[in-house]
């Protein structure tokens, strides 16, 4: 049976952990108010440059097109050559499952593609880390992001952008495949696996502004503009999954913490419960010796 | 009165600077060169530099810091998809100089590979603050 003394010890260190706990969640609750608008903030330049993609995609024929650095971003590649996966990951734990079952899904789709050459891109430290570990793969870390957030700017997918299109230049890569955590709402996060490059045709679809677009001067000629175009526009799609993996981290972690300190919460209950029954545990046993330390005595 | 005027949005992947804005005269700073402006324009689809685009609306005058995006004329709507935009009257010469030189040591010490993408990122971002400080005080702004 544990002394009085060991039990209101433990309870002090279960009420500092209990403090940390909640600190780290009021931290969380704090700049996902940021993340969030950071997400809703990046939404109108994604949906203007989808616009202008689709409307100058639909002005240009086959022939103008041929031949184009643009081109090659969404024609599809022989199969065969080298994969390429770009990992989203939190830089800490202390997020409850977040970054498990993105590693998780990350595992799969490894196995998935046993045998072939991958290349990947890491964001985050658990997911490089994990990358590192692996064996027995024919895998190679081209380009790795850590200590990014919760600080995640459009600077950074700008930089991952060019690490990617420059791999996918220099190499034959097939695809590029991308992992992330896609922020929900404040309790689910949700991963999806998306594929990056070669960018698909439903990206390109026409807009209902197609046809009055007709009468457009350009500067400098269309398919450099669209060549200029993709990149910029792969940049917003990376910014956005570096946001909404930003955000969702902040709501896992946020969950996490707050379940730990109702746990905390409850354990010092028990604890308190604990402690008072083996304090009137002695004092009965002390009345019990004195009562009967006198009777003896009076006896 | 009733004058005709162009609608400016200037939107950046961060934030949307402006919305519809009613300006008399904007400049781009065009791959090809500077462009002009002015209500009644012809359609038109430009890539841009990093550079400096200014607009005037009415006495009021207005400097900005653009870095590398596009933009779209069309119906007297100027569109600027920007990679990023500054006012010019928040740049702060001294500080963007500040933040260059120390990313610049950052990049050379290559030590600690944790902070190398960040200092490349605002390396960039100095490289064209300096710019604008640069243009305001050549033009007494």
């Amino acid at each position: 049976m544990a002394s009085l003394r060991d039990i209101r010890k433990h309870i002090a260190s279960v009420k500092s952990i209990k403090q940390i706990t909640y600190a780290m969640k009021m931290v969380a609750a704090a700049r996902i108010k940021r993340a969030q608008n950071s997400i809703l903030a990046s939404r109108p330049f994604a949906v203007e440059m989808d616009r202008l993609i689709g409307d100058l995609y639909c002005e240009l024929g086959e022939e103008d097109l041929a031949g184009t650095p643009a081109q090659k971003l969404f024609c599809e590649r022989p199969a065969g050559g080298p994969l390429c996966l770009v990992l989203v990951t939190a830089d800490k734990g202390l997020c409850g499952s977040f970054n498990t079952n993105l590693l998780k899904a990350a595992a799969a789709w490894l196995k998935e593609n046993r045998g072939r050459k991958i290349c990947a891109v890491a964001v985050g430290r658990k997911g490089r880390d994990f990358l590192k570990r692996l064996k027995g793969l024919d895998l190679e870390i081209v380009h790795e992001m850590v200590g990014i957030f919760p600080k995640a700017g459009y600077v950074h997918a700008q930089l991952l952008t060019d690490a990617v299109l420059k791999l996918y230049g220099e190499r034959p890569v097939e695809k590029v495949t991308l992992i992330y955590n896609e922020f929900k709402s404040m309790v689910t996060q949700q991963i999806v696996t998306d594929q990056l490059l070669p960018i698909k045709g439903h990206v390109l679809a026409c807009g209902a502004k197609g046809a009055l677009s007709a009468d457009f001067d350009f500067e400098p000629r269309k398919a450099d503009l669209l060549g200029a175009l993709l990149p910029r526009h792969l940049g917003a799609q990376l910014y956005r999954t570096l946001l909404e993996s930003q955000a969702a981290e902040l709501a896992a972690r946020m969950s996490a913490m707050e379940a730990a300190s109702k746990n905390a919460s409850e354990l010092i209950d028990g604890l308190t419960l604990k402690m008072n029954k083996t304090r009137q545990a002695m004092i009965t046993t002390e009345l019990n010796e004195i009562v009967s330390g006198a009777e003896a005595l009076g006896g | 009165m009733d004058k005709k005027r162009l609608l400016l949005t200037i939107v950046t992947p961060e934030k949307t600077i402006l919305t519809d804005h009613p300006v008399d005269f904007v400049t781009i700073p065009a791959e090809g060169g500077e462009m002009g402006v002015l209500p009644g324009h012809a359609p038109q689809v430009a890539q841009l530099r990093e550079g400096i685009m200014h607009y005037r609306d009415g006495h009021h005058k207005e400097v900005f810091a653009v870095l590398n995006g596009f933009a779209e004329i069309y119906r007297d709507r100027v569109l600027v998809l920007a990679e990023a935009a500054e006012l010019a009257k928040e740049v702060s010469e001294e500080r963007a100089r500040q933040a260059y030189q120390q990313a610049k040591q950052t990049l050379a010490m290559r030590g600690a590979d944790m902070d190398l993408d960040e200092a490349t990122a605002s390396l960039r971002r100095a490289a064209v603050r300096m710019k604008v400080a640069e243009f305001r005080r050549k033009h007494k702004m």
